[in-house]
């Protein structure tokens, strides 16, 4: 891995976005940052700023009412950036399958990279799946095709 | 040396002279070519004074009669005059100052006639005068360039019908004549008389507008300047008593004492309401009623100046006396109230106003501190602040005709509406402002000159802090913009305008980048004609105190790559442009700053500045400003007296 | 011509330029160690400061408009003069005026984007402004009237620590640092790391390269208040850079045990506590000059 790399690896600054989730993996989000599980030791903050994220963490399912706020926040996070979806409502809809004003999943309006099921989703899978998608930031870091794109 | 005589007494007689034509000749040709001639001409002649250097005159009788029996003449219309105004006005309070002041005066020129062998010069005319000449000659027939192009559109936009610009410029004429006899005068009863006549014109000129509200201001301008004129009457009747002389350059040559001491603290409260100190500041604040290019004249380059002026000119009279710190202290306190008031203030003439009387507060201050280092400074504010300052005022004025409004809320996003006029008045504040440019210059030097001085340290720290509050809030408004990758649209100005405006801008700038030059050539003569040393000099890379060093090219090189490098380093594309952070509730991504509310209603999103009114109010304030600064005026008095 | 003396100048000058922000980079990372540590959490590697600031550096470049941008220059610019002209011992307050140029020009920065965030929080910095530069300059004034003169050369020509003179006036800077460093309970314009205040204040609207710039802009700040700090004991120097140290782990120390106040009780408290202490401080010292005690 080359420097820049690195940084874009040690440097995950996280913008949390709940679109209607029950609060249960929000929660558990929370907990990560709690002494217990400390993810600030990888570099992470908490920063709720699009415009200072790299990773986006999203909670809760996609609907009609919050896509659009979902697309701004996600096109206001300068390049590159990875989403992450916390929660098998934000990964399929979940419990809120089928409801009248579903869109389904967070893929549905962003493009996702990784998914961290389970509802609600522990601390160690969201440590996992941020793990993961700094991977993900890392190989698109790497090759500068990925990367140009991205950065377009 | 003949010549010379010439030069100054064109600077004081050729304006009132083209004041009176332009009074009777009404047709605007005359009156542009006539103003544009006269600026030439009295910009030339200062700058032909000051090659010439210092000298003193005393003019030859004219035509058999004295020039002490014209000047009572003089002083009698002028009384007169006053009379008539207030009498008009049915202002009880006029007419008794005006009685008042003619007694004392009759009793100066009559009963004490002959008490004092007076072969002293007229004229007295050092660096001092000088450098106010060529702040009166350049700034002043800016304003005057200005004031052609805003009275009329000021009169299309008031429907006034007949004009009345005549009687305008010959207002404006003449008060810039008075203003240079003020400054050459040496003798205290001429100089008295130019004062006067400001007081005249400036009462004149506030009225101007013919509103009860102009009428109510100027009014309240003429009491108060006639309470000056009391005090400096009284001041002059007691050092003619004590001191025996009348002579500007005899009293400021030695320390003065007892009765003669009183008599400068009376000058001194004089120049404190001509430079409408605290607790007389509300008739400057009054003036603002009046068109723009009058507060800029006021403000800048003439009437509160001519205060200040002659505080600095007496001020080696009571070196080492007991008077200087508490001048100092009154001049601080007004430093730090004005500077308080001012960042309650939303209008922004009235923030001009308050920033005013805290500079030349800062100037008293100085005056106070009396020492080379700090009279190097107040020298130093005259000229920067008068040009800072005249932009500011026609920048406004320019910027309130365009958008209609003076409200510092109403200039948000004014960069991208008026780019021009936002930029010279951007130039103006941070000409007041950052460093190095020279009012800082001037503030660091007070700083260091008041380092022993408690009490007035102390203010002058306060003061300093609070002024960057109210005037980077102010730019703060005029910055606001929505996201946008365009080009600044450059508006189209009347070059009445845009030379006095970009030419003032530009003087801000070059003055200081040339401040070696105006240290050594202007302000360090005015100060060591009167003073052991120079107080500032300018060394290698800057200028040099005996106790500090302000590397000014050092600093002012960095300003100019750095801001080279921001303008070549920022690209602008369109597709970087990204709407303001909302909570993802933009309506659209870019350019907009409106955004989506409660059942997708639109809400247009709208900014304000903070004034902090709760605390620092005008109502707040002024409960215990104006006593304190009515008490240190009446210590003033009180010191001396001791 | 270049003498060795300039050569040596410019050796010192290009060696702070670069050695400043390493180091103030270092110590805003041992920073957020210490302050994992306090909270009995392991806390990022120390070097953090660099990832961040090179990661941001590589983001994609985003703004709102571009005089929002010019600003961000002159800001690091004046943190950078002002550090040189400490370097080169000049003028105190010519170095407090300098970096007050930069602050204002960042608060311009935050003004100059149309975003409620972004502009209270450069209403905040202003008061931030207005709560540290009465007690910079008093400590400027105190200077001046123990050595007789502004110039920073004249602390290091003088053999006896200030700090004997000034303890209070020493002591002060806990709170001038506190309130750069955006440090509980003064993080009211915006707020470092963890702790939101208004998004990110008059920072929000600043991102990638540009927040980086700031970043360093803030390190350089860093250097520069510990350097004055470190005036106090400036013979050694070491034992001023020892104290300048330890007022920085206060500060620390501090925002981990207190939370934020509102911009009112920060102004009584540095107005009162800050200035007013600073004023007997200076009051002792007009006093003891006065009766022959002290020369100066
Ligand atoms: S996944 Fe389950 S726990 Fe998590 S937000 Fe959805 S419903 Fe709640």
């Amino acid at each position: 891995m080359n420097i820049i790399t690195t940084a874009r690896v040690k440097s995950p600054w996280i913008l949390h976005f709940d679109t209607g989730s029950c609060n249960g993996c929000d929660i558990e989000i929370l907990a990560c940052l709690t002494p217990l599980y400390d993810v600030e030791r990888f570099g992470m903050i908490n920063v709720g700023n699009p415009k200072h994220a790299d990773v986006l963490l999203v909670t809760g399912p996609a609907n009609r009412r919050n896509a659009r706020v979902l697309r701004n926040l996600y096109e206001q996070m300068p390049a590159p950036k990875v989403v992450i979806v916390i929660g098998t409502c934000g990964c399929s809809g979940g419990v809120f399958h089928n409801c009248y004003n579903m869109l389904g999943g967070i893929d549905k309006v962003i493009p996702v990279d990784v998914y961290v099921p389970g509802c609600a989703a522990k601390p160690e899978a969201i440590i996992d799946g941020v793990v993961l998608a700094l991977q993900r930031l890392a190989e698109r870091s790497e090759s500068k095709p990925a990367l140009a794109e991205a950065l377009a | 040396m003949l010549m010379v005589d010439w030069f100054m007494a064109t600077t004081i007689l050729l304006p009132a002279l083209a004041g009176f034509v332009l009074f009777f000749v009404g047709q605007p040709a005359i009156r542009r070519l006539t103003v544009l001639a006269l600026s030439v001409i009295l910009i030339i002649a200062s700058l032909l004074v000051l090659q010439n250097g210092p000298f003193t005159y005393s003019p030859r009788p004219l035509a058999g009669v004295a020039w002490n029996q014209l000047l009572v003449a003089g002083d009698a219309v002028l009384v007169a005059l006053f009379f008539y105004f207030g009498w008009r006005a049915r202002s009880g309070l006029i007419v008794g100052l005006v009685a008042l002041q003619a007694a004392l005066v009759a009793y100066l020129e009559f009963a004490l006639a002959g008490v004092a062998a007076d072969n002293a010069p007229l004229f007295y005319v050092d660096h001092l005068s000088i450098v106010m000449a060529l702040v009166i000659g350049i700034v002043g027939s800016a304003i005057a360039v200005y004031a052609l192009h805003y009275m009329d559109h000021h009169e299309q936009h008031l429907r006034v019908e007949p004009s009345r610009q005549p009687k305008f410029f010959f207002s404006v004429l003449l008060f810039l004549g008075a203003m240079n006899g003020l400054v050459f005068a040496n003798s205290l009863p001429w100089l008295f008389f130019f004062w006067e006549v400001t007081t005249l014109c400036s009462f004149l000129l506030i009225g101007h507008d013919g509103t009860e509200e102009a009428q109510r201001n100027a009014l309240r301008a003429l009491w108060m300047n006639l309470v000056g004129g009391v005090a400096f009457a009284a001041g002059m009747i007691l050092l003619e008593t004590t001191a025996h002389t009348l002579a500007v350059a005899e009293i400021a040559a030695e320390r003065q004492a007892g009765g003669a001491l009183l008599g400068l603290a009376f000058l001194v409260v004089a120049g404190c309401t001509k430079a409408a100190q605290l607790p007389f500041q509300s008739w400057l604040l009054g003036a603002m009623v009046a068109p723009t290019p009058v507060s800029a004249l006021l403000h800048s380059s003439t009437m509160v100046k001519a205060g200040v002026y002659l505080i600095i000119r007496l001020a080696p009279g009571f070196e080492g006396t007991l008077l200087s710190p508490l001048v100092a202290t009154a001049g601080a306190y007004t430093f730090v109230t004005a500077a308080a008031l001012a960042v309650s203030q939303s209008n922004a003439k009235r923030v001009l106003a308050y920033s005013t009387i805290s500079n030349l507060g800062l100037i008293i201050a100085c005056a106070g501190l009396n020492s080379a280092l700090a009279i190097s400074a107040a020298v130093l504010l005259i000229v920067f602040h008068a040009v800072s300052k005249g932009l500011l005022f026609l920048g406004v004025g320019a910027i309130e005709q365009y958008i209609g409004s003076r409200d510092i809320e109403a200039m948000e996003g004014l960069l991208r509406r008026v780019p021009l006029l936002t930029a010279v008045t951007m130039i103006g504040i941070l000409t007041m402002l950052l460093p190095p440019f020279g009012v800082l210059v001037a503030k660091w030097a007070a700083l260091e000159a008041a380092a022993r001085v408690p009490l007035a340290m102390l203010l002058l720290v306060a003061g300093s802090a609070l002024t960057v509050v109210f005037w980077t809030k102010w730019m703060g408004r005029m910055m606001s913009a929505a996201p946008s990758s365009q080009r600044l649209h450059v508006e189209s100005l009347s070059p009445l305008f845009s030379i006095p405006l970009v030419g003032l801008a530009a003087l801000a700038i070059l003055l200081t980048a040339a401040l070696g030059w105006v240290m050594s050539g202007l302000i360090g003569p005015a100060v060591s004609d009167w003073y052991p040393t120079v107080g500032l000099a300018s060394g290698d890379n800057g200028l040099v105190s005996s106790v500090g060093a302000f590397p000014v090219w050092a600093l002012l090189t960095v300003l100019a790559v750095l801001v080279v490098v921001a303008l070549v380093a920022s690209p602008v594309r369109e597709k970087s442009v990204r709407a303001v952070y909302a909570c993802g509730e933009n309506l659209a991504e870019s350019g907009d700053t409106d955004f989506r509310s409660i059942g997708d209603g639109t809400q247009a999103m709208s900014l304000g500045s903070y004034y902090y009114v709760g605390v620092l109010g005008e109502s707040k304030i002024n409960r215990w400003a104006n006593p304190i600064a009515i008490a240190l005026l009446v210590s003033l008095m009180g010191v001396a007296i001791l | 011509m270049i003498t060795p003396s300039i050569a040596l100048e410019i050796l010192v000058t290009v060696f702070a330029l670069v050695v400043a922000p390493l180091a103030g980079g270092l110590l805003f990372g041992i920073d957020r160690k210490l302050t994992a540590r306090l909270q009995n959490r392991i806390g990022p590697p120390i070097v953090q400061p660099f990832y961040d600031f090179i990661k941001l550096w590589n983001k994609d470049q985003i703004f709102a408009n571009r005089s929002q941008l010019i600003y961000v220059y002159v800001h690091l610019g004046a943190a950078m003069a002002s550090l040189v002209l400490l370097v080169w011992q000049q003028d105190m307050l010519v170095i407090l005026f300098t970096l007050a140029l930069g602050g204002i020009s960042l608060v311009l920065g935050g003004f100059s984007v149309r975003s409620p965030y972004s502009q209270i929080g450069s209403q905040r910095e202003l008061l931030q402004m207005l709560a540290y530069e009465p007690m910079l300059v008093l400590a400027a004034v105190g200077f001046y009237l123990v050595t007789g003169s502004f110039l920073v050369a004249a602390v290091f020509a003088r053999g006896t620590p200030l700090l004997f003179e000034l303890p209070v006036i020493a002591l002060s800077f806990v709170l001038v640092l506190g309130i750069k460093l955006r440090k509980s309970p003064f993080d009211i314009a915006a707020a470092g790391h963890a702790h939101q205040e208004l998004v990110r204040g008059l920072l929000t609207e600043y991102s990638g390269r540009y927040l980086a710039l700031i970043e360093m802009a803030h390190w350089y700040e860093l250097l520069l208040v510990l350097g004055i700090i470190s005036l106090f004991w400036a013979n050694p120097l070491v034992v001023g850079f020892g104290l300048s140290l330890l007022l920085y782990f206060l500060v620390i120390l501090i925002d981990n045990a207190v939370a934020r106040l509102t911009w009112t009780s920060m102004l009584k408290i540095t107005w009162s506590w800050g200035a007013g202490l600073s004023v007997l401080n200076l009051a002792a010292i007009y006093v003891l000059s006065y009766l022959g005690w002290i020369g100066g």
